[in-house]
């Protein structure tokens, strides 16, 4: 990039202030990348998770002749098996049972011959596959103990919780990427600070408003990508090896939480976001400092 | 070639620094302008080589008047104004050579069609050795005579210099001098700006006088420097 190349480079190659626009640039798009990103793979956890759970019925046959019950637990079984959208029916073993009531009962040994309520697990196919109210009325037809259970009361409430956090999420990304815009274009100000008598200059030597702000395009097209490049690296990187220790450590927290690598070629986009959003601010701030000028 | 017509300046809501100019540069004319520090000299230089619109008044620029031109059509007339500012104002990231030819790049020149140019008249103003210097490595005479190369290259119609000689010792004021008298003998029209009352007698071309905002001129005297004569 010399004065003589395509465009008229009149602006010197280094530039204190300006020097540090793209590693501005770079820092707030790592964590602009890095937050996206894991409220994108948060957002879609969470989401996973209540569609999850408003998939899974169960269903209690409350009898208390072991032979009856047995009986119709069997007819349940076959009618659940037989609608469709139901997934999966399965009968809870004893273990499980006692499992999910300790909480309530205390440590129960197993062989007490304590009458056990029989619990069967429905998986749906989908959240709302099935009629819910309808197959309850259909269950108790079939087998006069059987009454379903869709987890509502407690439900609605995680749901709402979790539809509570999305938003969060939602405004949090919004004000990073707001904030992010935001230095990038406090940055670019503070570096055609600095450029204001060159600018005058040339004007005066009689060079057209375009001619001026071509330089600045150039030259800032580049501060920018170079800067969102370092920074969606950077970002990548962090998320790659946080991903790879995730893959080591097995299921998890952690894992459950992060993005598939797959999923983040988007972040390839942001360099080239930046790049213009950059090069805009600066050809708008030049053009807006040469109207002042007559 | 060159009217104003009780042109009055001010800056902002300030009073006017400039009070009914009147006056008219013929193609080819000498003129210094004097008066004292904070009398409106770079004001009025402003006004002509087309930095500030004026506040009141008629300005007309080669048959045009100035208040019909649009913002567009100004960097055209700008090109045929060379400025030498007061400050030098070159660039200093370019050479000596880059900062002369600036202002044909301006208008799209190609290195190859003006460096035989550009290097004749860094020649001319004796800096031949000094072409691929940057300012930083200059002296004050070596940079005014980059400033004033940079003003010439594009043989200007009017040519504004502000104190050019401000900065320099008095040896190197003549010299800088007699480089005016040289570019107006091939018809530049030029006004020089200047405290300077020794130069002015040397060359002893009329003066426009500025004091407080209004100008008066005055004829030019006998020059003291035969060969200087304007
Ligand atoms: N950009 C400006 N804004 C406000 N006032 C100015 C500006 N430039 C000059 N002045 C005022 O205008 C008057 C004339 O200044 P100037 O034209 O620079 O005089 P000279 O060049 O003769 O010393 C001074 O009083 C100065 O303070
Ligand atoms: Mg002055």
């Amino acid at each position: 990039m010399s004065m003589w190349g395509r465009t008229l480079q009149f602006l010197p190659k280094q530039n204190q202030r300006e020097g540090l626009l793209p590693w501005v640039i770079g820092v707030m798009l790592f964590l602009c990348a890095l937050s996206l990103t894991s409220a994108l793979a948060l957002g879609r956890g969470l989401e996973r998770w209540s569609a999850g759970l408003t998939s899974n019925l169960s269903v209690q046959i409350v009898v208390d002749d072991p032979m009856v019950r047995k009986a119709q637990t069997e007819d349940a079984l076959r009618l659940l098996r037989a609608t469709p959208g139901v997934a999966e029916a399965s009968v809870m073993a004893d273990a499980d049972v006692i499992a999910l009531l300790s909480p309530w009962l205390g440590e129960i040994p197993t062989d007490t011959g304590l009458p056990l309520p029989t619990l069967i697990e429905v998986k749906l196919t989908a959240p709302d596959a099935v009629n819910i109210k309808g197959l309850g009325e259909r269950l108790m037809a079939t087998a006069s103990g059987a009454r379903l259970d869709d987890h509502q009361a407690w439900m609605t409430q995680i749901l709402n919780l979790a539809a509570v956090v999305r938003l969060l999420l939602a405004g949090i990304v919004v004000m990073v990427v707001l904030c992010t815009v935001a230095i990038v274009i406090f940055g670019c100000r503070a570096g055609l600070a600095t450029h204001r008598e060159s600018i005058e200059i040339m004007h005066l030597m009689g060079a057209e408003d375009r001619t001026i702000s071509q330089a600045f395009d150039e030259r800032y097209l580049a501060h920018g990508l170079k800067g969102g490049l370092f920074g969606v690296l950077m970002a990548g990187l962090t998320l790659y090896i946080l991903i790879r220790l995730a893959d080591d450590m097995g299921q998890g927290l952690i894992q459950a939480s992060l993005p598939a690598a797959s999923s983040l070629a988007w972040l390839a986009l942001l360099p080239v976001l930046s790049g213009v959003v950059t090069m805009l601010t600066a050809r708008i701030t030049v053009r807006r400092a040469l109207l002042d000028l007559m | 070639m060159i009217t104003f017509e009780n042109v009055g300046m001010r800056y902002g809501m300030g009073t006017e620094v400039l009070r009914d100019i009147s006056f008219s540069l013929d193609r080819g004319s000498f003129h210094f302008l004097t008066g004292p520090s904070g009398a409106g000299k770079t004001t009025l230089l402003k006004l002509l080589y087309l930095a500030h619109r004026p506040s009141r008044g008629l300005v007309n620029f080669f048959g045009r008047d100035l208040a019909t031109l649009e913002r567009g059509a100004l960097p055209r007339l700008r090109r045929r104004i060379g400025v030498v500012f007061q400050d030098f104002r070159l660039f200093d990231h370019l050479t000596a050579f880059e900062n002369v030819a600036l202002p044909l790049r301006i208008q799209g020149a190609k290195k190859a069609q003006v460096a035989d140019h550009v290097e004749e008249l860094l020649s001319w103003v004796g800096l031949e050795d000094r072409m691929h210097a940057r300012p930083a490595t200059l002296s004050g005479g070596e940079k005014q005579r980059v400033a004033i190369a940079r003003a010439v290259i594009n043989k200007p119609d009017l040519l504004v210099a502000d104190e050019p000689t401000g900065n320099v010792d008095p040896d190197m004021s003549r010299r800088l001098m007699h480089l005016f008298v040289e570019l107006n003998k091939i018809g530049t029209t030029t006004v020089v700006a200047t405290h300077d009352e020794d130069l002015v007698r040397m060359i002893g071309a009329p003066i426009m006088r500025l004091d407080k905002g209004e100008l008066n001129m005055i004829a030019g005297g006998t020059p003291l420097d035969p060969e200087a004569a304007a």
